[in-house]
């Protein structure tokens, strides 16, 4: 057993590593995510997972029902410390996992990845409690610093395959749906077809027969969430906030110099700050940095990146997950029961590989102005244009989860303070 | 109410501080004299409370009307606390005298009882001290046959507020806590797990009552041991025990340095301990927002209480510095009492900057700079923390405290701090101590605002007046001399192991070697923002820049990196001297084979140095394209498959290499012209910011002689004045060179348009928080907002000093840059062109601020 497989070890046990072994791992994993580029080009399958915020034993609970690295591919955007009581053990063991199996795990900033926030959110102090010395914590901040901005998810398929075995025994396959609800225990909670434009099939849509267009559960029950009006082979973009002003294209992304505390403004403070609201263009966001962007703002956006679906987290949603704007953004929130006390659920994203390739498009390598999506997906595009079959996003199973069992944990709780003089 | 009986005004001055509470924090109004009166006025007798300022008499701190039953309440001796009714701010008056508190309370209690009197619904309630009250309420014998029955009731009652509020009379009145202690350990004893857990959940009622008696009692010698006992049973983990009983009775958590004589004090000590051992473990998952406040509101009145006697105590402070003179061996002694100055000084950071002033003055005056000196020098690292600790937090406070010391020290013809800190920046192998001592570095070395604001508002008149309240002071001629004393004499060896870079061939470094590279290179890169000709003459002196750029040759991507970043900033600073120098030393070149090198993969590094010249393209530093093109045609060539080079080379092709002295007033406009066409509607459609060539070089010949742009653009500047500058992104970015290292990238990709300042959404954002609105677990919608982090709230928060953390001075600065940068990237940034700060937005910037209290508590 190696020095890093035993880390990986006790930190799945909930004990902190020495501090030597986290200066070692902050090495190891600079010099890979130094090779990644501000946007991580990832193939689904892949689990994409929102904020984690320091639960640990609701990160294993997540491992539990996603499945465990690296059998399971994982793409976490950001905010794994601050607010619960383990964020050092996530985050180590999140970044041991990375640089255990660096093609299975992707790790991307979110705004608490930061020197500032987490001096005041929690995960300074916990550092300073469980170590004596902020040492730790400066190790963690200077690997904030590296790490990616997004990530991009190529090849997803559209349609869930073909369940190959009888374990978990659907009772139909139906390669027209869009939208698959699971709870922990791999049972579906509910299905949602397709709008492929034909009308006729709305009693699957509506399961409560209130409207015909009823959004999936986690989309707010918003009337209008009918399928993704997007291209079905587009990729999907993974950001912790949101979009920016300043960045219209993907690519604009990949020309930031990212190694550096995250700024109070610009853009790549956006794309960790940013919230979709339901407003015309850009708005001010409450929060005091990013911005709020509505509906139109998306849609040109992954219009013109050739996007299906944007990923993101950052703001707690009570059902762990919440599709936006006819499915063209959804909210993946990863931390159940936020704080211990929010009574949320939590979810995870799952995109399928599509058997046939035909999700796989060609991107432009970091370089601008090369990036007109590839001729397959301008085809797409000119058919949506000329009002032709619109085929929704990437198939997207959504797997909810609750807290960890009570039972399965210690109490979570700081650690106190050992000495005092006063 | 007015035939009632009213008590005796209390019409004597009592000496007492007014706090009100803002973030969380609790604010220091000033400290004055206290009365309580009736004030008949428009045919009413009003009961207030005013306080009068101590230094100006005429000018009063806080006049409040007592206008309800339960509005204030006394805390510990000295203390009374409420909530204005009118904004609903927390307030707290801390007395000098216990005398005095108990004069203005009974006051306040007198009228308060008579609110409740006629107040029909409550008169169950007597109008006597709460104490001699017969009971409102009574719960069934505390005895483990009851607890089912005490449980369901108590639980019930805490439902509402008259209930709480009766529980509370009761719970205190009847010693209740102390009548559950010898349960528990029945209940132990019979091994009753269900009265165990129903005991658990008594006792969490009971502290969640929220009232500060209860919960001072909660925690005293008596009942602390048995409280934390029954919290160790919680049912939501019926498999688990926990252990706080042995924690806390643990011998030896609390250590003495030096004798603490005032019993009350050393009570005060351990009951801080217990709170913060309650607040972080017992109850961290249950807390909510009001008892998280009040245990913190409890705690920090300790400290302050604390650390006001400590230092006030020449006897114990002279015992305290004594260990370190010379003649005392005990060197554990000593690291503790070391470590325990590092404890003061981190409490003292929660305290109104008058009291932490009187606190390191008495500090100093009995040798806190030997023992800091002492500490330094140490060789067990945990006592070099302290030390760098307690020096930065002394930093932190007052620098010109230290500086002073420096001066005296030159004064003195003695080795100055600054160079203790540099010998062991230089030797240091601890990570913290080294990050600390560079930061202390940069605050000593810190001559004030940076002066190129000035040279910046004379170029630019219009600019004069924005920039004018940042002036700095005239010039400190001792600061002065320090600075070119530290040229002189301590820079050399402070940057030794860059200037030792010369000649070397072998770029493989230790670990210790590439760390002191970041620090000196961000010291560096601080010093030539702030020491204009000094850090100049340096740079060329040492030929820093070529030493710099041969870490560009380092296998290791992160100190190539390094490099990268710091001639970025050398770049951002716009300096014609430094783009002069850097031409001259070629140090460009390398960039460009770095770039070559990584290019196909889209990594960190390629990012970087994509960046550098994105930006030496975006804001058209001529000298630099020309020295780019003419120098290194064929590395740029050889990049041209990327927009960027193709347009540095096109764009030096069309001016014919001709760059030379164009008044760079000149340059600007015509940048500026340039990037107004760029939003510009005929173009049609939202501009990308890298166009096709044809239609970028088009915009750049044209629009320099458009005087519609001109014109628009001069009538942009002239409304700078009223706070918007619709002009070039360059000027704003010029001015706020101090913060280069964290905005550079800020417009950087494509904002090329800076607009309107939105001057009244800037005061929204800037609103403190105020308040602690009450917040029920039932309301999970609700939290959902306010869960939400708020970046303006954190940065009103201390930050902690930290290698790359930005400057504190900057966080106004850029947050006001920040919301002019939001329009003009509304209008570049692709998509729709609208603007629509919609009043949703703004209702709901006002929701997230009632809402963020959660922030600091979750």
């Amino acid at each position: 057993m190696s020095d890093l497989d035993k880390a990986i070890a006790q930190l799945r046990a909930c004990r902190p590593i020495p501090e030597a072994q986290v200066r070692e791992v902050c090495h190891k994993a600079r010099e890979l995510l130094i090779e990644e580029g501000n946007v991580v080009t990832v193939t689904a399958p892949v689990t994409i997972c929102g904020d984690i915020h320091g639960q640990f034993h609701d990160l294993m609970e997540l491992f539990r029902v996603g499945g465990d690295p690296p059998d399971t591919n994982y793409l976490f955007m950001g905010d794994f410390v601050d607010r619960g009581f383990y964020s050092l053990e996530s985050f180590l063991l999140l970044l041991c996992l990375k640089v255990r199996y660096p093609d299975r795990m992707t790790l991307i900033r979110g705004n608490h990845e930061s020197r500032q926030i987490t001096t005041v959110y929690g995960f300074y102090d916990e550092c300073l409690r469980k170590y004596g010395s902020a040492n730790v914590w400066r190790y963690c901040c200077d690997i904030f610093d590296y790490l990616a901005l997004g990530a991009i998810v190529l090849g997803a398929a559209n349609s869930f395959p073909q369940p190959t075995d009888s374990t978990r025994s659907e009772e139909y396959y139906d390669p027209d749906i869009e939208i698959e609800v699971c709870d922990a225990d791999g049972n579906v909670m509910s299905r949602f077809r397709r709008d492929n434009g034909t009308s006729g099939d709305s009693e699957q849509k509506s399961p409560n027969g209130t409207a015909a267009k009823t959004g999936p559960p986690g989309s707010g029950a918003s009337g209008s969430s009918g399928g993704t009006v997007g291209n079905p082979t587009g990729a999907v973009l993974c950001v912790h906030g949101g979009l920016s002003p300043l960045i219209d294209t993907v690519d604009k992304i990949r020309l930031l110099d990212r190694k550096q505390e995250v700024p109070h403004e610009g853009a790549m403070c956006d794309l960790l700050w940013s919230d979709p609201d339901d407003i015309d263009g850009w708005g001010l966001s409450p929060r005091g940095a990013g911005f709020l962007f509505g509906a139109d703002i998306v849609k040109v956006f992954n219009h013109r990146n050739d996007l299906s679906l944007i990923a993101r987290a950052h703001q707690l949603v009570m059902e762990g997950f919440k599709e936006m704007f006819d499915a063209s953004i959804v909210t993946v929130w990863s931390a159940p029961n936020y704080c211990y006390r929010c009574g949320n659920v939590a979810a995870v994203l799952e995109l399928s590989e599509d058997a046939g390739g035909e999700g796989i498009f060609a991107r432009s390598n970091g370089e601008v102005g090369r990036s007109d999506g590839g001729p397959g997906a301008r085809g797409v595009l000119m058919d949506a244009e000329n009002g032709a079959l619109v085929k929704g996003g990437p198939a997207r199973r959504y797997r909810v989860f609750q807290a960890a069992p009570q039972d399965s944990r210690g109490m979570p709780a700081k650690k106190p303070v050992a000495d005092y003089f006063l | 109410m007015a035939a009632q009986p009213v008590p005796h005004p209390s019409t004597d001055r009592k000496r007492v501080k007014v706090y009100e509470l803002r973030n969380n924090d609790w604010f220091d109004r000033g400290t004055g004299f206290c009365t309580a009166a009736f004030n008949s006025e428009e045919g009413q007798r009003n009961p207030r409370v005013i306080v009068e300022s101590e230094d100006q008499p005429d000018r009063v701190l806080l006049e409040t009307r007592i206008c309800k039953d339960d509005g204030f309440h006394k805390q510990q001796e000295t203390l009374i606390v409420w909530t204005e009714p009118s904004n609903g701010i927390d307030m707290a008056l801390s007395f000098q005298e216990a005398e005095g508190c108990a004069m203005i309370w009974k006051f306040i209690h007198g009228v308060q009882q008579q609110y409740n009197a006629a107040n029909p619904q409550d008169d169950s309630l007597s109008d006597d001290l709460p104490m001699d009250m017969p009971n409102p309420i009574t719960l069934p014998q505390a005895s483990i046959a009851n607890l089912a029955e005490i449980e369901s009731q108590m639980r019930m009652m805490s439902g509402s507020a008259n209930g709480r509020d009766a529980l509370t009379k009761y719970v205190l009145a009847e010693d209740f806590i102390g009548r559950l202690i010898p349960i528990v350990s029945d209940a132990e004893d019979l091994e009753s797990l269900n009265d165990l857990h129903r005991l658990c959940n008594i006792m969490k009622i009971i502290i969640l009552l929220n009232d500060t008696s209860i919960i001072e009692h909660a925690v005293s010698d008596e009942c602390v041991i048995g409280v934390v006992g029954a919290l160790e049973y919680d049912p939501d983990f019926p498999s688990h025990k926990a252990n706080h009983r042995q924690w806390l009775e643990g011998e030896g958590r609390y250590k003495e340095v030096v004798r603490i004589e005032d019993d009350q004090i050393l009570k005060k000590i351990h009951q801080t301990y217990r709170l913060q051992y309650l607040k972080d473990v017992v109850l961290a998952r249950i807390l909510d927002d009001n008892t998280f406040s009040v245990l913190n509101s409890l705690i920090f009145f300790n400290q302050v209480d604390i650390v006001q006697h400590l230092q006030a105590n020449g006897k114990f402070l002279g015992e305290l510095f004594n260990i370190f003179k010379p003649g005392q061996q005990d060197a554990s002694r000593k690291k503790e009492a070391v470590l325990f100055i590092q404890q003061c000084c981190a409490i003292a950071k929660n305290l109104q900057p008058p009291a932490r002033q009187t606190l390191y003055n008495n500090f100093i005056a009995h040798g806190l700079l030997e023992v800091i000196n002492f500490g330094l020098k140490h060789n067990d690292v945990a006592v070099r923390v302290g030390a760098t600790d307690v020096l930065v937090s002394m930093i932190d406070h007052d620098p010109q405290m230290i500086r002073q010391t420096i001066y005296r020290q030159i004064h003195e013809k003695r080795a100055p701090l600054t160079d203790t800190l540099i010998d062991m920046l230089l030797v240091e192998t601890d990570l913290g101590v080294k990050s600390q001592i560079s930061d202390a570095l940069k605050v000593l070395l810190d001559q004030g605002p940076p002066a190129q604001a000035e040279a910046f508002a004379k170029a630019n008149g219009e600019y004069a007046a924005r920039a004018a309240p940042r002036l700095p002071p005239s010039q400190d001629p001792q600061q002065d001399q320090f600075l070119t004393l530290f040229y002189e004499n301590s820079a050399a060896k402070l940057f030794q192991p860059l200037t030792a870079l010369e000649g070397r061939t072998s770029m493989e470094f230790t670990v210790h070697e590439a760390s002191s590279f970041t620090y000196l290179i961000e010291i560096l890169c601080f010093f030539i923002r702030q020491h204009h000709h000094r850090s100049k003459y340096f740079v060329l002196a040492n030929n820093i820049i070529s030493r710099i750029a041969q870490l560009l040759h380092c296998p290791e991507k992160f100190l190539k990196l390094i490099a990268v970043r710091f001639l970025r900033q050398l770049v951002g600073l716009q300096d014609e001297f430094y783009v002069k120098h850097m031409s001259e030393k070629m140090v460009i070149g390398p960039i460009l084979d770095v770039l070559i090198e990584t290019m196909p993969r889209d990594n960190l590094l390629s990012s970087a140095c994509l960046e550098f010249f994105e930006f030496i393209r975006k804001e058209s530093i001529k000298d630099l394209v020309k020295h780019i093109v003419e120098n290194y045609r064929e590395k740029v060539q050889e990049l041209a498959y990327l927009d960027l080079f193709r347009t540095l080379i096109i764009r030096y092709d069309q001016t014919g290499g001709f760059t030379a002295n164009m008044d760079y007033f000149l340059e600007v406009e015509e940048d500026v012209g340039r990037r107004r066409t760029n939003i510009n509607p005929r173009t049609g459609g939202p501009m990308e910011h890298l166009t096709t060539m044809d239609q970028a070089e088009e915009e750049y010949w044209n629009t320099s002689d458009d005087e519609d742009d001109l014109q628009a653009k001069s009538s942009g500047r002239t409304s700078a004045l009223n706070g918007a500058s619709p002009s070039s992104k360059l000027l704003v970015d010029y001015a706020s060179d101090e913060e280069v290292d964290d905005n550079i990238d800020a417009g950087a990709i494509s904002a090329d348009e800076d607009g309107q300042e939105d001057g009244v959404r800037k005061s929204d954002d800037g609103l403190p928080n105020v308040g602690t609105p009450p917040e029920r677990l039932s309301e999970k919608r609700r939290r959902e907002e306010d869960e939400e982090d708020d970046l303006s709230k954190m940065i009103q928060h201390k930050r902690r000093n930290s290698t790359s953390a930005t400057s504190n001075a900057s966080s106004t600065s850029s947050l006001l840059r920040k919301k002019k940068g939001m329009v003009g990237g509304r209008d570049s940034g692709g998509g729709p062109k609208k603007i629509s700060i919609s009043l949703s937005s703004n209702l709901k910037s006002g929701d997230g601020q009632s809402g963020n209290q959660a922030d600091d508590e979750a």
